[in-house]
């Protein structure tokens, strides 16, 4: 308890480092907060779209593995195309946890043992990976995905080799069982159950990271991404902080997918190609490079978008939609290439992604009516 | 023995398709410090062009290649000079995405043109051997070995005897030195881009001649050729060349012997061989065969 | 305290809700554990209005896997539309084909399945192994039944899955059978096949084959799929010197491996699964090489034969409802589809109840359905007792006939293929 009256300043203001750094900005950010929260937990109670459930349910996954490449990436500036190997490593590590004819673990075991298992892996070859820079690591990672699909196939004892494997794990928490839901009375779909249990996740290691990103190892590790040979000279141990990150990004990885495993109960190899790698750096390129925030949002965009396209399609001239329709561009190849566009125009226009955009906006407004 | 000649044939003309597709990397990167993700998506246009021109257009074949070899050139030029020139100075990884986008692009515009299913690009090769005692050689492969050593020939020429060609070698050594000089930078990359663009277009006629063999698929040759490109060193041509055809050659006896020699490493392993040796040869030389050490300035 | 009620709470909400997932949305009204009246009009449930019945198709319909999923999808519909126009179901209810695209992605195919499951009454077709296999836990839990449109020998033992078809096993089987049965005794077989589910289940019937043959492989070769270099695997098959090489491919890859092989001078007896064809392969310039060297197996007879029922009916069908469709063998396998798909609403009108649960369970009841030379009989009922067809039809490369394929011994049937047994996953 100090003496000293903390004055109340106006919200903007920031008077001290400790300010800048704090967790939880100003009053009205605390507010936006609780309203995220009383979101998170209404939402299922109004939202009965199973459709919709399993799009943010998707969605939540590639957030939590965004927020594990953004900090590898984003944060410390290291490319890598492998990140669809380590969710595969999760996944497949939570069919040999969580599964009634493997070990049978509790919810929080397998999850917490597949994403310790990424982090492992992580560890293990981050040494080798990170002596290589910039183009070399991204073509070396992107090796990772090829030995990795290679290994998913033919390590039949353990991944069910090309025909996949159930991933058939319990999901429930101090009574919660989050595949069936019951609470208040009533009760819930999987879809709705899943959405509390990924969601709240998201909340968690977003949290983490931000904790992470925002004290001494987050700040050795963006000056890591600045300006590496100045990090060595003030005491930055490269190697360390390199290999970690590599580590943690892994490990949220495996996490992401290990949620992916439990929630479609099924997974095989095909699905973690390089083109699920290439989906997550759209995300951190969309939502914001080197953001909390943004690995969400782009998450939430980057997972939406089809369905919304989808929707509105048979609206957009030229594009076909059935069986029998013709159209200049199917709607499979639209989804493609604005996949494609969005990462282009988005790193040519505004590489800060959406994250930036959002805080123009939010300047703009601050300073409303004044618009300089 | 013939087995082993065999093997070793169709392993030449399989790695001079790669050191085609790892040329046309080399040279980008050389002059502008970027690996194109994207070349695969130009690589398969270029097939798609030469059909068009040789299908739609009815060229006679020869004249078809060359239509598209000189098309991809000047699309491959006009990226550069619409999407990669607002890239400059940008970090490594914002430009290998851009391209990277730009192969989603590229692939979409292919497929909603010509569809996905199998075309006859009709090439006159068609399924003709040659038999040199008990080794098959497909007239097929033997004119990809053969366009891809001219193709080799005139591009060490053009280095070392054009002015162009100085010129580019310049910028790639001291581009701040060759601005002084008088050389535009502007155009050097430029050009680079279009070359490669149609050595791209080279390497997707290589690849889709045969019977029902040019589908959208043929670009994913491109993700191969970025081992041959690495084990050869990133900025080195003779490297790449020398990368493809290690990779090619390792690649068929792979196949050749696996049953039989390493059987255990599981099914198919040659898909991920290029890979393992790449990773190999980078454990003992970081920068490759022939690339040159990065030096870190404090 | 708390979690003692909490656990009261989920023991009466499971007691409840037998329905199914329960949850919010549930619209299933109960329908589901009631027991529904014979021969009364069923009740009004999800994907049942009173007139009408929508069952749902999921298919990629863009992306490169829509050169199976268009005409297949395609097959549905056009068996859906003469069934209409005959009166429908019981001879009252229309029937609607509802389509979703799945891009062959397995994640789309999950969002898929739930945008659809409560606005129809059954899924028609779900196309792809691994869609199949990642809508399998869903299909369980909400108690619907689905068609998948592949012949994997799993799904024979699947509840919730009706199968149309003899599983590629039975056609590896069957084919290789005929081959050493007419001149192929004491030959060097081998195979060939791409390195997936689809793959190993081709494999795996030529594995049972060479048991029961007595015969030895001579060289086992796979490839990745859309690889397009495939030299290495042609010459170790012609090392091993094969006189035959059963395929298991896609379309696509089958042109690079037979012009391969064409190239190598190598020509094997080629014998492919039934999806290995595409009647584009037969105008190609490799088309007097395969002529000369490919068998393909498949159900059924040549498209456009006049003297089998259910050809007769369905060529009708297509020349009523949709001139443009091309003699395709997955159109065909639609069009089956939509048949047993019929049977069983025939069935679960029948006993009155068309809910999800209803309709699984009519599928349970259904014996035998005929497909009128279309495709073998199918024996449905219980899982453990479900019996696929067992004869395959062997054809050879013909490019005058309308698939280019031309019959070589129609329904053979093998001893072998009779002691396969199908196991669950």
């Amino acid at each position: 308890m100090s003496f000293r009256r903390t004055p109340r300043v106006h919200g903007l203001m920031t008077r001290s480092y400790a300010d800048d750094l704090r967790l939880f900005g100003s009053g009205k950010a605390k507010l936006g907060l609780l309203a995220l929260v009383l979101a998170y937990l209404g939402l299922p109670f109004f939202l009965t779209s199973d459709f919709w459930l399993s799009v943010l349910d998707y969605a939540g996954i590639a957030a939590i593995g965004a927020l594990g490449l953004n900090l590898l990436t984003g944060y410390t500036g290291q490319v890598s195309l492998g990140h669809a190997f380590f969710i595969g490593l999760g996944a497949y590590a939570a069919a040999q946890l969580g599964g009634p004819d493997a070990l049978n673990l509790p919810l929080p075991l397998w999850l917490l043992g597949a994403a310790v298992f990424g982090v492992l892996v992580g560890a293990l070859i981050g040494p080798f990976a990170l002596r290589l820079r910039g183009n070399y690591l991204a073509i070396v990672t992107l090796g990772l995905i090829f030995l990795g699909e290679h290994l998913f196939r033919n390590l039949k004892e353990v991944t069910g080799g090309n025909s996949g494997t159930n991933v058939d794990t319990t999901a429930t928490l101090g009574g919660l069982d989050f595949k069936d839901l019951a609470l208040l009375g009533e009760n819930f779909s999987f879809n709705q159950g899943y959405f509390w249990l990924i969601w709240g996740l998201v909340g968690l290691v977003a949290l983490l990271v931000k904790n992470l990103v925002r004290t001494r190892p987050g700040r050795a590790l963006q000056a890591v991404r600045d300006r590496d040979v100045a990090a060595e000279v003030v005491g930055v141990q490269l190697g360390r902080y390199k290999v970690g990150a590599f580590a943690v990004s892994s490990g949220l990885a495996a996490l992401a997918g290990a949620l992916l495993g439990s929630y479609q109960q099924f997974v095989s190899p095909d699905e973690f190609s390089l083109f699920l790698s290439i989906q997550y750096i759209a995300i951190i390129i969309v939502g914001g490079v080197g953001t909390v925030f943004g690995s969400i949002v782009g998450a939430l965009v980057l997972g939406g978008l089809p369905g919304l396209i989808d929707k509105y399609s048979a609206s957009i001239p030229g594009v076909s939609t059935g069986s029998g329709d013709s159209g200049f561009i199917s709607v499979f190849s639209l989804n493609q290439a604005i996949f494609g566009l969005l990462i282009v125009l988005f790193l040519v226009f505004e590489p800060r992604g959406l994250a930036a955009v959002w805080l123009r906006v939010k300047a703009y407004f601050k300073a409303w009516p004044f618009s300089y | 023995m013939s087995e082993f000649l065999q093997l070793c044939f169709n392993g030449t003309a399989l790695g001079a398709r790669y050191a085609l597709v790892a040329l046309g990397f080399v040279i980008i990167y050389r002059a502008t410090g970027v690996i194109n993700f994207a070349q695969g998506g130009l690589l398969a246009l270029g097939a798609y062009l030469a059909y068009a021109l040789n299908d739609t257009a009815a060229l006679p074949f020869a004249l078809a290649v060359i239509g598209a070899v000189i098309a991809s050139g000047l699309i491959g030029a006009a990226t550069e000079r619409v999407v990669l020139r607002k890239m400059v100075g940008q970090p490594v990884f914002a430009v290998v995405m851009v391209t990277i986008g730009m192969l989603f692009i590229l692939e979409q515009t292919i497929t909603s043109i010509w569809g996905f299913e199998a075309l006859n690009l009709g090439d006159p090769w068609g399924v003709q051997i040659v038999r040199a005692g008990d080794v098959v050689l497909a007239q097929r492969d033997l004119w990809t070995i053969g366009i891809a050593g001219a193709v080799l020939a005139a591009f060490f020429a053009f280095f070392r005897f054009s002015k162009l060609g100085v010129a580019m070698r310049a910028t790639a050594f001291d581009q701040e030195a060759a601005l002084a000089q008088g050389i535009s930078a502007r155009r050097v990359f430029a050009v680079s881009w279009g070359i490669s663009g149609a050595l791209a277009c080279l390497a997707g006629v290589t690849l889709a001649a045969g019977p029902a063999a040019l589908s959208p698929g043929i670009g994913a040759v491109a993700l191969i050729a970025f081992p041959a490109m690495i084990v050869g060193g990133l900025d080195s041509p003779v490297g790449a060349v020398l990368g493809g055809l290690i990779i090619g050659i390792t690649q068929a006896l792979t196949t050749g012997y696996q049953e039989d020699l390493f059987g255990w490493a599981g099914a198919n392993f040659a898909a991920v061989m290029p890979y393992v040796v790449m990773v190999l040869i980078l454990l003992v030389r970081p920068y490759g065969l022939f690339g040159t050490r990065e030096v870190r300035r404090i | 305290m708390r979690s003692s009620r909490m656990w009261a709470a989920a023991a009466a909400a499971a007691m409840l809700g037998v329905a199914g997932c329960g949850g919010a949305d549930s619209e299933e009204g109960g329908s589901g554990g009631s027991a529904a009246k014979k021969g009364e009009a069923p009740k009004t449930v999800p994907g049942f209005d009173g007139n009408k019945i929508r069952v749902g198709a999921l298919s990629p319909l863009s992306g490169p896997v829509a050169v199976i999923g268009k005409p297949l999808t395609n097959g549905n519909q056009i068996f859906f539309d003469a069934l209409n126009k005959r009166g429908g179901i019981a001879g009252k209810y229309k029937v609607k084909l509802v389509q979703e695209d799945t891009q062959y992605k397995p994640d789309v195919a999950v969002q898929r399945y739930n945008r659809l499951k409560n606005d129809v009454v059954a899924f028609t077709q779900i196309l792809g192994t691994p869609s199949v296999l990642a809508v399998l836990p869903q299909l369980k839990r909400d108690k619907i039944i689905g068609a998948p449109a592949s012949l994997d020998a799993f799904w024979v033992r699947e509840p919730n899955l009706l199968p149309v078809g003899g599983p590629y096993q039975g056609q590896a089987i069957n084919g290789l059978d005929y081959y050493v049965k007419n001149g192929g005794e004491g030959k060097r077989i081998c195979s060939l096949s791409q390195d997936d589910a689809y793959g190993e289940a081709g494999k795996e019937g030529v594995d049972f084959a060479a048991e029961k043959l007595a015969f030895k492989l001579a060289s086992a070769q796979k490839f990745k799929q859309a690889d397009k270099d495939v030299t290495g695997q042609i010459q170790a098959l012609a090392k091993a010197k094969c006189d035959a090489v059963f395929l298991t491919s896609l379309p696509s890859d089958s042109g690079t491996i037979w012009g391969t092989a064409a190239k190598l001078g190598f020509a094997p007896r080629w014998i492919g699964q039934s999806p290995s064809w595409i009647d584009e392969l037969g105008a190609s310039p490799l088309k007097e090489y395969l002529a000369k060297t490919v068998w393909i197996v498949a159900e059924g007879t040549e498209w456009g034969d006049d003297s089998v029922a259910g050809m007769k009916q369905m060529v009708a069908d297509v020349e009523r409802f949709d001139p443009k469709q091309d003699p395709d063998y997955y159109f065909s396998f639609g069009y089956v589809q939509g048949k047993a798909m019929a049977a069983v609403l025939e069935k679960a009108v029948e006993l009155g109840d068309l809910s999800h649960e209803g309709v699984l369970k009519a599928s349970e009841e259904l014996g035998e359905v005929a497909f009128d030379g279309l495709f073998g009989d199918y024996t449905y009922g219980a899982p453990e007792e479900r019996k696929p067809p067992t004869q395959s039809t062997i054809f050879k490369v013909d490019a005058a006939k309308p698939y280019a394929l031309g019959t070589l011994e129609k329904d053979y049937e093998s001893d072998a293929v009779k002691d396969f047994e199908y196991k669950a996953r």
